[in-house]
């Protein structure tokens, strides 16, 4: 398993991938929608997925002396390293926004979704959409990208946009919360959202290795 | 024993069929795999390598069948084709430290030992080398695992002669060391050269698989080179 990942890290991935993890930070902007920086995080892993079918990775990878659903395995753990270190970001930015800026000005008069716990919930749904929609969607023929990531690109803004508008529905206000305001509410939001990441992903993994054996490469 | 079986393998394309193909490659032996453009030579190896799905038939490896035991047959054989080019941008030696810790037989002096002997620069990427290096490249990995079987898709196609030749007397040396290699061609001269069996494929279907001194007292009129031999069976 270590070995499969250290392979999607030095010769599979972009460089992009890791770039884009910064967008994480993007949970520290007020008066924007938090939710895009893990949109724009996905947009490293896609370039990823580009840059390893132009290397021939999947055959590459297939004659290596593993299991064939291990070549998918490389491509989730990576894919899910990728998610989690921006994952790490958001919640440090989103912590800072709870805590020491609690009562900052840009944060409170901000029109826009908090960055809080259940945005960090928001920000887990959009991965497991990728994991589910693209990464699964990929190993349909294991080399067309464009389809599966136009769908997710459509669920992920619906995605942003439900969660943005999720607080001004009557009775759910709290999802906006500032600091530690309904903080058993958000962590169960939090725990929610994770709940929703593994679940999603384990059943993107079974179907993607499923679909890759099926495959001529 | 043969190193490497194959039994009755099959593959239907809507415009393609692999025909029960069935051979034998055996230890310390040149196999050359011959057949013009488009007979099946590559679905044959792809199917030999579980690379695609063969409809039927079977794949041993080591007197064990390659289903159930794929890790453990892929460890021990090197695969090379001329054509496809392996991560363009990264130095030779970023991609063998990936590839050489899923080899538990990974043996850096034999790895030192064919870089040299090939001429090749680890601080060069796949997109620096020349075709002929580029099989080179793949060989080096296969034979730095020590690999005791080559399956090699057209190595020599590409090539110039002289790289050819070359590639051939590799071939050559490997074989006198006890590996098995089996080469897919359809540059008849380099099977006259070196190799010790022949497989012929023809639009599908296994022709002949037998010691290369049989097939030409089978096939061949008298005064007829190997090449003569094959343009007149296909054409018949």
């Amino acid at each position: 398993m270590r070995n499969i990942l250290l392979k999607e890290i030095k010769l599979s991935a972009s460089p992009l991938a890791f770039l884009f993890i910064a967008f994480g930070l993007m949970f520290l902007l007020p008066g924007y929608p938090v939710l895009c920086g893990a949109f724009f995080v996905t947009l490293g892993l896609f370039q990823s997925f580009q840059f390893a079918r132009e290397s021939n990775d999947t055959v590459f990878s297939a004659l290596l002396p593993i299991a064939k659903k291990d070549v998918v395995k490389g491509r989730f753990l990576f894919t899910c390293f990728i998610e989690l270190c921006a994952l790490l970001l958001m919640a440090v930015s989103a912590v800072l926004r709870m805590t020491v800026f609690v009562n900052a000005a840009p944060y409170v008069t901000n029109a826009l979704m908090n960055a809080n716990l259940f945005a960090l919930a928001g920000a887990l749904v959009i991965f497991a959409l990728f994991n589910l929609i693209f990464v699964c969607g990929f190993y349909k023929t294991a080399y067309k990208l464009g389809k599966p990531f136009v769908t997710f690109i459509i669920a992920a803004f619906v995605t942003v946009g439900a969660f943005e508008a999720a607080h001004h529905v009557p009775g759910l206000g709290a999802l906006n919360a500032f600091g530690a305001e309904h903080i058993g509410l958000q962590l169960i939001c939090l725990a929610a959202g994770m709940a929703v990441y593994a679940g999603v992903t384990a059943a993107a993994y079974a179907k993607a290795c499923a679909r890759f054996e099926k495959i001529d490469l | 024993m043969s190193i490497v079986e194959v039994r009755g393998l099959t593959k239907k394309y809507p415009s393609f069929e692999l025909k029960a193909a069935s051979f034998g490659v055996e230890k310390g032996r040149i196999t050359g795999f011959i057949g013009r453009n488009g007979a099946g030579k590559t679905t044959t190896i792809k199917s030999m390598l579980n690379l695609v799905h063969p409809d039927g038939g079977e794949v041993d490896y080591f007197g064990k069948p390659l289903a159930g035991n794929e890790t453990e047959a892929k460890k021990r054989l090197g695969y090379s084709t001329g054509a496809v080019n392996w991560y363009q941008r990264k130095k030779i030696r970023d991609i063998v430290d990936v590839v050489k810790r899923f080899y538990d037989t990974w043996d850096d002096g034999a790895y030192r030992k064919y870089l040299e002997l090939f001429g090749l620069d680890e601080s060069k990427t796949p997109l620096e080398l020349s075709e002929g290096m580029k099989v080179k490249f793949n060989l080096l990995i296969a034979l730095s695992h020590r690999a005791e079987v080559l399956i090699l898709d057209e190595p020599t196609s590409g090539l110039d002669p002289f790289s050819r030749n070359e590639l051939l007397e590799v071939f050559t040396a490997l074989k006198q060391d006890g590996v098995a290699v089996f080469f897919s061609t359809h540059i008849i001269s380099g099977i006259e050269k070196c190799a010790d069996d022949i497989v012929y494929i023809s639009k599908g279907k296994i022709v002949a698989a037998m010691p290369k001194e049989d097939f030409v007292s089978r096939c061949s009129a008298p005064g007829e080179t190997l090449e003569d031999t094959m343009l007149r069976l296909e054409k018949e």
